[in-house]
């Protein structure tokens, strides 16, 4: 479903991705690990065209993202995406945090897009906070409606970027529920995580990533037990233990 | 001491009031104006559209190296040749003041929406809201939140230059505090009022930006 071909991408001098080629297919869930600044999420914002590509070419779902005159905006909303600090909307509601795009973009009736929002909002544990604003919620309750948002435009695939490394310790496993469960009902996920335990249980693949260029492209378990490259087993190695 | 007359005050206070409420009128319409045509060029500068971009960054440049009285001159004497027509003194001068403070409500506009951080335009960008879209609904209020202590205090900036009107013959609160000034022969009195009335009012928009800026801290 997702089809990233050769990517290349520089900032200025700077080579970010290096001739980047990986798949995802329908209902796969793959994971990107490495180490910071490896490009892991320049690479997904990429995906929805957040960040343009000089070289290479990226489809979802046969549509071209990096073709010039893409319908972006069409194209996006049919993405999902959870950022490492939420991104809510401060000044609105739970609420219309989830109600803006689907009236907006979708042309969905107020009611209609109220009541799928207040069913996102109790699937993911969150149906008695839909009147309160971001700045009284926790890390954690934000970005479980953060991932509700994404949802209410009811996504053909989920992009995660880094979604706990801004959470408390103990914040951590309500979000990874949310997606595990997610994962489990089939939703195309490319998550950008350090969690291992998270890929261990869920992916199918595992990405791994360093200097801009992918490393390794591997089965879930074949990367864990045996990763062939000596940038992977230090980085597993440094990660695992402890 | 014995000299002064305060009563002059009392039975001047109908007419004070028309020209106080002058004052108010163009102040309040200046500062709507000014805020949406100066969000209107600070969009346009922040467009990455580069001749918009020129446009606007010319006009804000140009206008705030001009002296006030000037601009309020300019509008007075060329509004009517440009429309064939006078339009009168307040007119000309509300068009002078929205064209001046936008200048400066764009550069206020322009650090409140670079204030906005760049991870709610992408928030915004990722589920499919278009540019104006995402500025409408995310982007500009949240500017103009955080901008509202800064626009307040240009307010009162504004609200004290309107005494510059009376360069074209309009009768604001500082023009009729003149008159009755002139006219009684009570300069001190009068003068002394007029000081103490456009302090009350700044100082009460002085106190607002306090408390606006206490409560956006909590």
């Amino acid at each position: 479903m997702i089809d990233i071909e050769n990517i290349s991408k520089w900032y200025g001098d700077f080579q970010v991705l290096t001739d980047c080629t990986t798949q995802v297919a329908k209902g796969e869930v793959v994971v990107v690990c490495g180490p910071s600044g490896s490009g892991k999420s320049t690479l997904i914002k990429c995906v929805n065209g957040l960040e343009p590509v000089q070289q290479g070419r990226i489809s979802v779902d046969g549509d071209d993202v990096t073709a010039k005159g893409a319908n972006l905006t069409a194209l996006r909303s049919r993405i999902g995406m959870v950022f490492q600090h939420f991104e809510l909307y401060p000044h609105m509601s739970v609420l219309e945090n989830l109600c803006l795009a689907q009236e907006k973009v979708l042309k969905r009736p107020r009611a209609e897009a109220v009541t799928r929002a207040e069913k996102l909002l109790d699937r993911v544990g969150m149906a008695d906070h839909a009147a309160k604003f971001p700045s009284q919620l926790s890390g954690g309750q934000q970005q479980r409606i953060a991932i509700a948002r994404s949802l209410a435009m009811d996504p053909i695939a989920m992009l995660f970027d880094e979604p706990t490394s801004a959470l408390d310790p103990e914040m951590i496993k309500e979000v990874l529920d949310v997606m595990v469960e997610l994962a489990q009902e089939g939703m195309t996920m490319m998550v950008v995580t350090h969690e291992m335990g998270f890929a261990r249980k869920v992916a199918d693949r595992v990405i791994f990533m360093d200097n801009g260029a992918i490393v390794e492209d591997r089965q879930t378990a074949a990367f864990f037990d045996n990763p062939e490259s000596e940038r992977a087993q230090d980085f597993l190695s440094k990660i695992l233990d402890h | 001491m014995t000299d002064f007359d305060f009563n002059v005050i009392w039975s001047s206070l109908p007419f004070l009031w028309q020209g106080l409420q002058l004052s108010l009128l163009l102040t309040f319409l200046s500062i709507i104006g000014g805020i949406v045509l100066g969000t209107l060029l600070a969009l346009a500068r922040l467009s990455g559209i580069a001749p918009l971009a020129i446009v606007a960054a010319t006009y804000v440049n140009l206008i705030r190296s001009v002296p006030l009285i000037l601009v309020i001159f300019w509008f007075y004497f060329l509004v009517p040749l440009a429309l064939g027509r006078p339009i009168g003194g307040f007119y000309s001068a509300l068009i002078a003041f929205v064209l001046f403070e936008a200048a400066y409500y764009s550069e206020i506009m322009r650090a409140g929406i670079q204030s906005v951080k760049r991870g709610q335009v992408h928030a915004g960008q990722s589920t499919g809201l278009s540019y104006w879209q995402i500025q409408r609904y995310v982007v500009l209020p949240q500017a103009f939140r955080n901008m509202v202590p800064i626009l307040v205090t240009q307010g009162i900036i504004l609200f004290q230059d309107t005494s510059l009107v009376f360069v074209v013959s309009l009768r604001d609160f500082m023009t009729a505090s003149s008159i009755v000034a002139r006219t009684e022969g009570r300069l001190v009195e009068m003068y002394l009022f007029a000081a103490l009335v456009y302090f009350a009012i700044c100082f009460s928009g002085s106190m607002l930006v306090r408390s606006l800026k206490s409560r956006m801290a909590t």
